[in-house]
This record gives structure tokens, sequence and C-alpha cells, in this order.
């Protein structure tokens, strides 16, 4: 596979009737939602919409039926995943468990957890969040401190996690962390399944974001007991695991789409009466838009395939940042208008909460610098 | 994408392309022999359908051939003559065969003139003109889109080049025509500004692939301070960056190549065309930065790849030109969000 080769989606990806469907529903369900809810994209909770969106079929779409799943393509789950986004629909209950922690379980997990678990993901049942960064250990996640001991019966693990997202309301955490030692940086890692409302010695305090909202958490283990059957996977193979994980949380729409409501409220202003510089700038906007989209699902189709295009989603994933970002700037070089947090006018509070979101954009999910360093070994430097 | 047709390219340019054939196009020599070779291996009737001549490959895969050809920097109008046949052939024209290429009509004036179809007006900045048999132009006759055949040695040939020192000529009309070089297109294609657009865009991304490998290759091997250059992690970044515009312009390209003669065309060539370009500013700079002084000689090969994705911003459109272009078209959408609007740009089963 050469780095820079994204074959085009096969052909019938559009998926027009699903497609169709999906839109018909999310006009009626956010019927009302307004922009200034809308912007906050895929970080809007709500567990009843994620389980209507379960009743339709549109969560875990891609797991086995003996599952709970629908047994569809990639390419079915990315014209959902596309759609719900564009809406700005409240989605991050069941969408990293949809997006990787059900695949992951899926994948190494045992049919005790399988069965357990994944039936109730697909049907939108369960938030899950994902326990890797620490206090000493961000982008450097070999670093890694927290740590699970073997003892009678299971582990006990201590050590603190923290930026995990919604951990105050998730049913589970993946934990990532040191389970032996080993010669190699990336040894001796494993990954464990826990179960949150039923685990003692978890103290999970709110972490305030710039903006003044509760999305993050800090996460201490202290002597907590898990049970030998919340290890997932392999012992000492949770590097390998986790970095399995990355083309799947990488190459996604999310990854594009996160100031879409400000770019609807921006065409929404110039549609009246646009100059020919302001045509052009959305245009820019439309062609950046279309390509990325067009490398994103050609990634999905890759993962439809059942090939790991890693290092195809962290291109996606940087330019993804790049293109999110720029469109506060954008949109303050096409319209003068204010942003107002809570806002006048809906332009103005979605404009105030986009500028609020961006910076974390590059951040989230592999910094833009270690994606850079990733692109670059996968160029063959040597 | 496995294709005979693109490894038979890619062997083709691979052994009869070096530096010293581009360096003697660029100094005003028509490579003939390796035209020879070309029209032997049956390339320039790739994109016809297999009805009129062509070995039926599909679209998108004929079109791959040019960004191979921009992969290797060929100084001959392929691109052009695929074009060019492929339009002929909607037109219910005789494929004349030899050199064709390609120009915008919209400034030619035509009428009718008894039996014959009168032509005349300028034809700027056809690219290889005085390197080929015919000029392949659309315009316009009572407001139906006819296409033309114009023999270059009937036509007023006016040298000029592009940076990379391609043949870029003016060629004045002044003409008659016989229904056996002119007819009306019954179904358009695009109309040749796209076509060349997409042309243009694909040759784009080959090109990049080939400086990004350079600019990689040359990173390993360059050493200073005690170490290759590419172990700096500013010199990791550019090339970071480099990789994610390429990409995208071959995304966007082939994106366009798959719509090829579908309505979605329309949108999507904007969009590759104008992405295209704007990464040839990005690549090309920092294709340059890493090379240092060397990359900035005559005597290494960088310069003929940056030198044609710069020109290549020019024809067929600018960015300006596509952005303004689709920008429009977004913001006059009956669509109701600007979502719709992206989603049906790129829909494969739209209606004309
Ligand atoms: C909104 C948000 C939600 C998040 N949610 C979660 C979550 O749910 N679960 C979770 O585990 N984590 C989460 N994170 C944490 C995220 O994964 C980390 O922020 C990220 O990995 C970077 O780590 P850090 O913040 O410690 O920065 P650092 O790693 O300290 O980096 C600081 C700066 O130094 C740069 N840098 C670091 N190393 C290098 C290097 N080798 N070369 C060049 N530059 C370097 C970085 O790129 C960055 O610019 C979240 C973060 C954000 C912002």
């Amino acid at each position: 596979m050469t780095l820079t080769a994204f074959p085009p989606p096969p052909p019938g990806a559009d998926y027009d009737d699903l497609r169709q469907e999906v839109r018909a529903f999310l006009a009626e369900e956010l019927a009302g939602f307004p922009p200034e809810k809308r912007a906050e994209s895929w970080n809007g909770f709500s567990r009843a919409f994620s389980r209507k969106l379960a009743q339709r079929g549109w969560v875990g779409m891609t797991f086995p039926r003996e599952y709970g799943g629908h047994a569809r393509s990639a390419l079915e789950r990315y014209v959902v995943s596309e759609e719900l986004l564009a809406a700005g629909a409240p989605v991050i209950s069941h969408w990293i468990a949809d997006r990787q922690s059900g695949p992951l379980i899926l994948a190494k997990g045992t049919e005790e957890q399988k069965r357990a678990i994944v039936p109730r993901i697909a049907a939108g049942e369960l938030c899950f969040c994902i326990g890797m960064s620490e206090p000493d250990s961000g982008s450097d996640l070999a670093a890694t401190r927290t740590v699970a001991t073997e003892v009678e019966g299971g582990f006990r693990v201590n050590g603190t996690k923290v930026w995990t997202t919604y951990a105050h309301v998730a049913d589970y955490m993946i934990l990532f962390c040191r389970t032996g030692k080993s010669d190699d940086r990336h040894g001796g890692m494993s990954q464990f399944l826990i179960d949150l409302k039923a685990t003692e010695n978890i103290q999970i305090s709110p972490i305030i974001d710039l903006g003044g909202e509760h999305h993050f958490n800090q996460v201490i283990f202290d002597d907590t007991f898990l049970p030998s059957d919340a290890l997932l996977g392999e012992k000492g193979e949770g590097w390998s695991q986790v970095m399995s994980e990355l083309a799947f949380e990488r190459s996604g729409p999310e990854r594009f789409l996160s100031s879409f409501a400000l770019i609807e409220e921006l065409i929404r202003v110039l549609r009246q009466d646009a100059t020919e510089a302001q045509q052009a700038e959305i245009g820019r906007l439309s062609a950046h838009l279309m390509v990325l989209r067009q490398m994103s699902r050609s990634v999905a189709g890759m993962l439809n395939e059942g090939k790991n295009p890693a290092l195809q989603a962290a291109i996606v994933k940087d330019l993804g940042a790049l293109y999110e970002q720029d469109i506060p700037r954008l949109a303050r070089s096409l319209v003068s208008r204010p942003a107002v947090p809570g806002g006048r006018d809906s332009y103005a509070a979605v404009l105030a909460y986009t500028e609020l979101a961006v910076p974390s954009f590059s951040l989230r999910g592999g910094t833009r610098e270690i994606l850079r360093g990733i692109i670059a070994r996968g160029l063959g430097l040597r | 994408m496995e294709s005979m047709i693109h490894d038979m390219a890619e062997r083709l340019f691979r052994d009869h392309i070096g530096h010293g054939l581009r360096e003697g196009a660029a100094a005003g020599q028509c490579p003939e022999a390796l035209w020879t070779r070309i029209e032997e291996a049956g390339l320039p009737m790739a994109l016809v359908p297999e009805e009129a001549g062509g070995f039926g490959v599909p679209a998108a895969e004929a079109l791959g051939l040019v960004r191979i050809a921009g992969a290797h920097g060929l100084p001959l109008p392929l691109a052009e003559t695929l074009i060019a046949n492929a339009v002929l052939a909607r037109a219910g024209l005789t494929l004349p065969g030899g050199r064709l290429t390609i120009a915008e009509g919209a400034a030619l004036r035509l009428d009718r003139r008894g039996a014959a179809i009168h032509a005349s007006g300028p034809l700027t900045l056809v690219p290889f003109a005085r390197w080929a048999d015919r000029i392949v132009t659309i315009a316009a006759l009572d407001g139906v889109d006819h296409v033309l055949s114009l023999p270059v040695k009937d036509l007023t040939v006016t040298p000029a080049q592009d940076l990379a020192g391609m043949p870029r000529d003016d060629a004045g009309v002044d003409l008659a025509l016989t229904d056996a070089d002119a007819a009306p297109l019954p179904r358009s294609l695009g109309g040749m500004r796209g076509l060349g657009a997409l042309a243009r865009s694909l040759a784009t991304a080959g090109a990049m692939e080939t400086i990004l490998s350079m600019t990689v290759e040359y990173a390993n091997d360059r050493v200073q301070f005690g170490r290759p250059i590419g172990k700096f992690q500013a010199i990791q970044h550019y090339l970071a960056t480099m990789a994610g515009e390429t990409a995208a312009s071959r995304a966007a390209a082939e994106m366009a190549a798959d719509s090829y003669d579908t309505p979605a065309f329309a949108l999507t060539v904007a969009a590759a065309k104008s992405r295209s370009g704007e990464a040839a500013e990005t690549v090309g700079a920092l294709a340059h930065q890493v090379h240092g002084a060397i990359g900035y000689t005559q005597e290494h090969a960088l310069h003929h790849f940056t030198k044609r994705i710069w020109s290549w911003r020019d024809e067929f459109g600018t960015e300006l030109d596509w952005t303004r272009e689709l920008g429009r078209a977004a913001l006059s959408s009956p669509r109701d969000t600007f979502w719709h609007f992206i989603t049906d740009s790129t829909a494969q089963g739209i209606p004309a």
C-alpha cells in the first residue's frame, strides 16, 4: 500500500436509501435542537438519543449479529456517522464504544466478555471511556505509570489517569496500564475492561475545561481490585492492542467535521449576497471538505477489506484537524460579527463555542507533532 | 489498483525517460522515438470507448496513465492526446492518429459558410501545439457545442513555453472546416477546461509523488552535523506535510477521474484542480527547502517536477477560477443545507 494512495470508495458506497432514512430520523429527533447545541458536535451527550439510534439499528452496525450487531459494512456505518456529525447530533454516549471499544472487545475479548458487553453496546446502553493519558504520560504513552499487580483472583491497580472524557458518566473504562517489567519500552503493558459502576476504590473528579465545561476527569485508582476476567486480550500485549485501535480512532468523519455547525452558520449568513472573494473562500472550503471526505471514506473502504490503514488514518487526522481548526479564522475573515458565548444570535453563539473548542482538535487522539512523526516514519525515513 | 496498462506505462517511462531527455525537451527537442513507443503500446487510445477502437479499460484506469506520466515528467502530449481522442470519438469524428493536443475554444468564432463551418480567432497557450498534428477544441455554433479538429499546419503558431520549458504555443485560427473536422458534441464530457483540469490534477498528483520520494531519499542520504538530515524533526515534519498534501491531491484527482462522464464531474473536477493547485505551493516549497542548494540547480532533476506542478496550476483554470465556481454552486444550491450540497457533489448516482 503506497502511503499517498487513497483508492476511491467502491461503487455503491453512497447507500442513498440508508442516508435518507437517517436524515428523516434526525429531522424528527433533532427538530428544535439549537445550533449552539449542534456546535458541540460529537461531544454532546444524550443516553436517550443513543438508545433511539440503536433501536433503528445504527449503533454497532458492523458488529456480528450473534453479538447484537447488524453485520453491515464499514461504509454503511460511515454514512450514518457522517450524517450524525453533520447534523450535530449528541452522540458521545455511544460513540467511543461503537468506534473502538466494541471492535476491540470483539477482536481481543473472551467469549464471556463479548457476550456480556457487546450486545449492550449495540443497544446504545453503554458509555465507554478511554484511560490512557496520565499526568506524566501524554504523547509518550509508553511512560505509563499506572500499574496492575497480579494478586489472588485478579489484579490490584494503582495510579492516576487524566483527561478521561466522560469518565464521570461512563459505564466502562478501557484502562491501559503496566502489568510487568520488560526490556522493551512497549512491553509489559495490558488493557483492562473496568465496570466503573461496580468497582470500588476508583475516585473520579472533574477537570473543567477552558470553556467552563465538565467533559474530562481525573481518575485515581487506589488499590483497586479487578477480577482476573477484567483483563482484555493478552497480558503484556497492551501496546499492540492499542495500536490496532488507532486506524478506527483517527480516520473517521469526526476528524474533520467538528466545526461543521459553524460552516453551516457561515453559509447561511453568506447565502444572500456573497462577493466573488467570499465565493472563492467558500469554494476552497468546499473543495477541502470534499477531498477529506473522499480520503476518510477511502480509509473506511480499506478497513472494510480487513487492512490496517493506520498511516493513512494519521494523514486524515492531521489534515482534518488543520481543516476544522481553520474554520473560525475563515469565518472571521468573511463575516464581521463578534463571537458571543451563549449568543445573541446563532452565528455569534456557534462562533464563540467553536473558537474555544478548536485548540483541542490537534491534541486529542494524538497531537499534530506525534502524527507527523508517525507519517514521516511511514515514508521510510531511516 | 492492479492494472496491466499502468504496469506497461510504468516500465516504458522508467526505461526511456531520464534527466537528459527532459533537459532536451526543455531545450526544444521533441522526443520522437519515445512517442513512437507510446503509440506502439496503444496508450493514446486508452480513454476511447471500445466500439471506437479503444481497449475497453474503465475510464478511471485509463486516466491513471496521466498520473503516471506526471510521475515521470513525460515531456509529450499523452494526456492531451488521450482526451482529444475521447472527445473526437464522442462527436463521431475520425481519430486521425498521431500527436494531438487540446485547447479551450471559448475565444473562437464559428460561422456557417455554405456547407462549411468557418472558424476564426485565437487559441492561447496551447500545450505542445508545435509538436502536435492537430488541436482539438470545443466552440459554440448557434448555441451548440461543436468539436473541431484543427490541423496545426493550417494554423499560425507562435511559440511560447511554460515554467518547465514545455511548449505552450499560441495558435491563430482562420479556417474553413468540412464535417470531417467539425461536428456537434452530443453529450458534454465536461468541456475542454474541465477535461484539461482533470488531466493537470492527475499529473500534479503523480509529479508530487515523485517529488516526495526524491525528497525522502535525499533526507536519508544527506548528512550534516554527523547524521542524515532526515533525523531532524523539523525535516521529518516537512516530509509529513508534503505527504499529506500529496495524498490529498491524489485523492482529489482520483475522485474527479472516478466521476468522469457523470454529472458529478463538474464539481469534483473543481475540487480536484483547486486542491492540487493549492498543494503544489506547499509541496514545491518544502521539497526545495529540504534539498538545499543542490535542488536549486539545473543539474538536479527536482526542478523538472516542481516547475511542472507550478505551471499546471495556471492551466485550464487557476485555483481562483475553480474555487469561485465551486463556491457559487455551494452558495446558490437549492438544497436545504450545505451538507446536502457536499454529499450530492460526489454522489455516484445523481441524476443529470
Ligand atoms: C479534549 C480532550 C479530550 C481528551 N480525552 C482523553 C481521553 O478520553 N482519554 C485519554 O486517555 N486521553 C485523553 N486526552 C489526552 C490526549 O490524548 C493528550 O492530550 C495527548 O496525548 C497529548 O498529551 P499531553 O496533553 O500530555 O501533551 P504532551 O505530550 O505533554 O505534549 C505537549 C506538546 O509537546 C509536543 N510533544 C510531545 N512529545 C513530542 C515529541 N516527541 N516530538 C515533538 N513534539 C512533542 C506535543 O505534540 C504537544 O505539542 C484528551 C485530550 C483533550 C485535549
